[in-house]
C-alpha cells in the first residue's frame, strides 16, 4: 500500500461524473496517469499516453485549467490539470506540436486572471468613490484641507490675483469715495478679534454692480455698487459679508471642492504649492467663484453680527440686498457669485429682530457728498 | 470523523463523529445538539477581511462555528434552516465545488473556504450576489437544499440548462453562461425576471428540487396586505 496524493481529476465513461482522482506524471513522452482504487490511498492501475495523441486546451469554471484528451485503449479520456507545477512540468516536456494550444490555453487563463483584477478593481473603485463621496458630502475633508493652507500662502494666492485683475482697470486712487470705504472696512476690521488678515481695499470706477473679496483679505468695491446704495450703512453691510467671506475661508472652500480630490490630498499630505498652477489649468478665476447658499448664510450671519460690534447700522446690509434683488435694478454682477434667496432675507431679519437695540455711531463722512464724488444726480438721492 | 444522514428526506438531521481533539465547521446555527465534550468557538474563517467581505457581499452569516471534540469524543447534531435535504460529498484535495451560498451545512476541518467572486456578468445577472463558496481542500463535506437534491453527471462537452434558483452546488471542472430565462421558465407569481446557467461538462451539478424564492413568492400571496 502506497499513500497517494492524487493531483488531477480523470473522466471517461467508466468514471463516476465528477472524476476519478488519478496521480499524473510528466515523462520525457508523454504521461502516467496511476488511478485511485476505490479505497482510499491504494494504488490501482496505471495508463500512459503520449504526447503525439494528446490534444489540449483550457478548461474549468474560470478556464484555467488544462484540459488534455485522448482516445484511450477503451474509450475517450479527459484529464483536468489544476495544479500549477503539474503544468509547469507539462508545458516543459511537451513537444512542439503542443506549444501552439499550450500558448491559447496559457493566454486565456491570464485573460481570466486580468478579467478578475478589472473586476476587483471596479469593486474597489465603487467603494473608494462610496467613501469619497460621502466625505466630501460632509465636507469634511475639505476643511481638512482648508485648515493646512497657511495664511501666507493664502495671501499669495489672492494677491497674484488681485494684482493682475486691478492692472486692466480703472482704479480710484484717491477722493472722498475711497477714504469712505477705507473708513468703513477698518471700523468692521477693528472689532474682528485676532485677525489675521490685512484688508486692502481699492476703488475701481466701473458702473459694474460689484464688489469681492479675494482670499488672504483682497477686497475690490465697483463704484457702480456704491451709486446704488442710498446710505453707507448699505455698502458696509456688503463689506461686512465680503471680509466674513475672507475670515471663513470660503473662497479656499470652493477653490478645493473644484480642484477635488488630487489638490486635498496633495495639500492634506502637506504639498499645497502648486494649486496655483493647477488652478489655472482648471480655469478657476477667483473673481467670478460662486458661493454656496450655506456660505452665504454664514457670511450674512457673521456679517450681520461684525456690523453690530462695529456699531454700524446693521438695517442696511437687510434693505440693500433687497433692494438689489428687485427687477428694476438692472443687472447686478454682485449676486451671480453671491445667490440670493428670500430665505437669505428672512434669515437676516429675523436676527436682527433679536438684537438688541443699540445706538449707531455715524461715519466721518457725509454720504451726499461721496455720491457727488461718483457722480449721481443729487436729485436721485432720498 | 463519520458522518451520517438521520431522517433522509424533507427534514433531515446530520450526526457526525468526532474522535478526540476532531473539530468541524458548521454553518452558525446549524448546530441542534452535541455532547458535552464539544466546545464552540465562533471562527472567522479568512480572517476579519474575509468575514467581513463574506457577511456583506454574500449576505452569509458573519461567522462560522468550529465545533471541536476539546475534552474527548463525542457527537454533534446539525440541521439545516429549511425543509430539504442533506448531501455528504468527500473531497480528496483535487475536486473543488462551488456552492450557493445558502447551500453549505458543514465540513470538515481539512475543507477550506473561499467566497468567490463570479465573474461581473454571471454576479449581475446571476441573481446569487457577486460571491459564491468555493469549498476546496480534503474531507467530508455537508451541503443542504430546500426540497430535494438532484444530482446531474454531465461527461465532457455534455450541456445542461438549470433554473439559477435551483443550483445548490457544482464541480469546477464545469464552465457555465448565464442566460436569460424564456417565459416558460418563470413562475407567473414571480415578478422580475429569471435566468438560467447553461453548464457543461464534465463534471456534476447539484440542484434543489424548490425555489425559495419562488416559495417566498407564493407564501407571500396568502399573506394580507395591511395598509
Ligand atoms: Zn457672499
Amino acid at each position: 500500500m502506497i499513500e497517494l496524493q492524487p493531483n488531477a481529476l480523470c473522466f471517461g465513461d467508466e468514471f463516476p461524473a465528477s472524476g476519478a482522482p488519478c496521480l499524473v506524471h510528466v515523462e520525457g513522452q508523454g504521461l502516467t496517469i496511476t488511478f485511485l482504487s476505490d479505497r482510499e490511498g491504494v494504488v490501482g492501475h496505471t495508463e500512459s499516453v503520449g504526447f503525439s495523441d494528446l490534444t489540449i486546451s483550457a478548461g474549468g469554471l474560470d478556464h484555467n485549467q488544462l484540459v488534455a484528451s485522448w482516445s484511450g485503449s477503451v474509450e475517450q479520456r479527459t484529464l483536468y490539470l489544476k495544479s500549477p507545477e503539474l503544468i509547469r512540468a507539462f508545458r516543459q516536456a511537451a513537444p512542439a506540436h503542443l506549444n501552439r494550444p499550450l500558448e491559447q490555453a496559457a493566454e486565456q487563463v491570464r485573460q481570466v486572471r486580468q478579467r478578475h483584477r478589472f473586476v476587483w478593481g471596479l469593486v474597489g473603485g465603487t467603494v473608494f468613490a462610496v467613501i469619497l463621496g460621502l466625505w466630501f458630502g460632509s465636507d469634511v475633508l475639505v476643511e481638512l484641507a482648508v485648515n493646512r493652507i497657511p495664511i501666507e500662502w493664502e495671501q499669495k494666492l489672492g494677491e497674484s490675483a488681485y494684482r493682475e485683475f486691478l492692472a486692466g482697470q480703472d482704479v480710484m486712487k484717491e477722493g472722498i469715495a475711497v477714504d469712505a470705504v477705507k473708513e468703513m472696512t477698518q471700523r468692521l476690521a477693528s472689532q474682528v478679534p485676532n485677525n489675521p488678515y490685512r484688508f486692502d481695499v481699492t476703488v475701481v470706477r466701473s458702473d459694474v454692480v460689484n464688489a469681492f473679496a479675494l482670499p488672504g483679505g483682497y477686497v475690490v468695491v465697483f463704484t457702480g455698487l456704491m451709486k446704488k446704495a442710498e446710505s453707507p450703512e448699505e455698502v458696509a453691510g456688503v463689506l461686512a459679508h465680503e471680509l466674513n467671506h475672507v475670515l471663513r475661508r470660503h473662497g479656499l472652500e470652493r477653490i478645493i471642492k473644484q480642484l477635488g480630490f488630487v489638490a486635498v490630498v496633495s495639500i492634506v499630505l502637506g504639498n499645497p504649492p502648486g494649486l496655483g498652477g493647477a488652478m489655472k489649468q482648471f480655469g478657476i478665476e477667483l473673481m467670478t467663484l460662486k458661493f454656496g447658499r450655506a456660505q452665504e448664510t454664514e457670511a450674512d450671519t457673521t456679517g450681520l453680527d461684525l456690523l453690530y460690534r462695529a456699531k454700524i447700522h446693521p438695517e442696511g446690509m437687510i434693505t440693500f440686498f433687497q433692494r438689489l434683488t428687485e427687477k428694476d435694478e438692472g443687472r447686478v454682477e454682485w449676486l451671480s457669485t453671491h445667490p440670493m434667496s428670500s430665505a437669505r432675507a428672512d434669515h437676516l431679519k429675523a436676527r436682527l429682530a433679536e438684537m438688541p437695540k443699540q445706538q449707531s455711531e455715524p461715519f466721518s463722512f457725509e454720504w451726499t457728498k461721496v455720491r457727488d464724488a461718483l457722480g449721481v444726480s443729487s436729485g436721485s438721492a432720498p | 470523523m463519520k458522518s451520517e444522514i438521520l431522517y433522509p428526506g424533507a427534514f433531515p438531521m446530520a450526526r457526525v463523529e468526532l474522535g478526540n481533539g476532531e473539530q468541524i465547521k458548521a454553518e452558525s446555527g446549524a448546530m441542534v445538539a452535541c455532547s458535552p465534550t464539544i466546545d464552540i468557538e465562533s471562527k472567522m474563517e479568512g480572517g476579519f477581511l474575509g468575514a467581513l467581505s463574506r457577511k456583506f457581499l454574500t449576505g452569509e452569516k458573519f461567522f462560522f462555528q468550529t465545533l471541536k471534540a476539546s475534552r474527548g469524543a463525542g457527537e454533534v447534531l446539525l440541521a439545516p434552516t429549511v425543509p430539504g435535504e442533506i448531501v455528504v460529498l468527500e473531497l480528496d484535495g483535487v475536486n473543488e465545488y462551488m456552492v450557493q451560498k445558502d447551500g453549505f451545512l458543514a465540513g470538515a476541518d481539512g475543507i477550506t473556504i473561499d467566497s468567490q467572486m463570479q465573474s461581473m456578468s454571471r454576479g449581475l445577472l446571476g441573481g446569487e450576489g457577486f460571491f459564491i463558496l468555493k469549498m476546496s481542500g480534503k474531507g467530508m463535506l455537508l451541503l443542504n437544499s430546500f426540497g430535494a437534491v438532484h444530482k446531474i453527471e454531465l461527461k465532457p462537452g455534455q450541456e445542461y440548462i438549470v433554473d439559477n434558483s435551483h443550483l445548490v452546488a457544482w464541480s469546477t471542472t464545469t464552465s457555465y453562461n448565464i442566460e436569460k430565462a424564456t417565459s416558460g421558465w418563470v413562475a407567473s407569481f414571480t415578478s422580475g425576471e429569471g435566468f438560467v446557467c447553461r453548464f457543461r461538462g464534465p463534471g456534476v451539478v447539484y440542484i434543489q428540487s424548490r425555489n425559495p424564492g419562488g416559495f417566498g413568492a407564493w407564501v407571500r400571496q396568502f399573506i394580507p396586505v395591511t395598509e
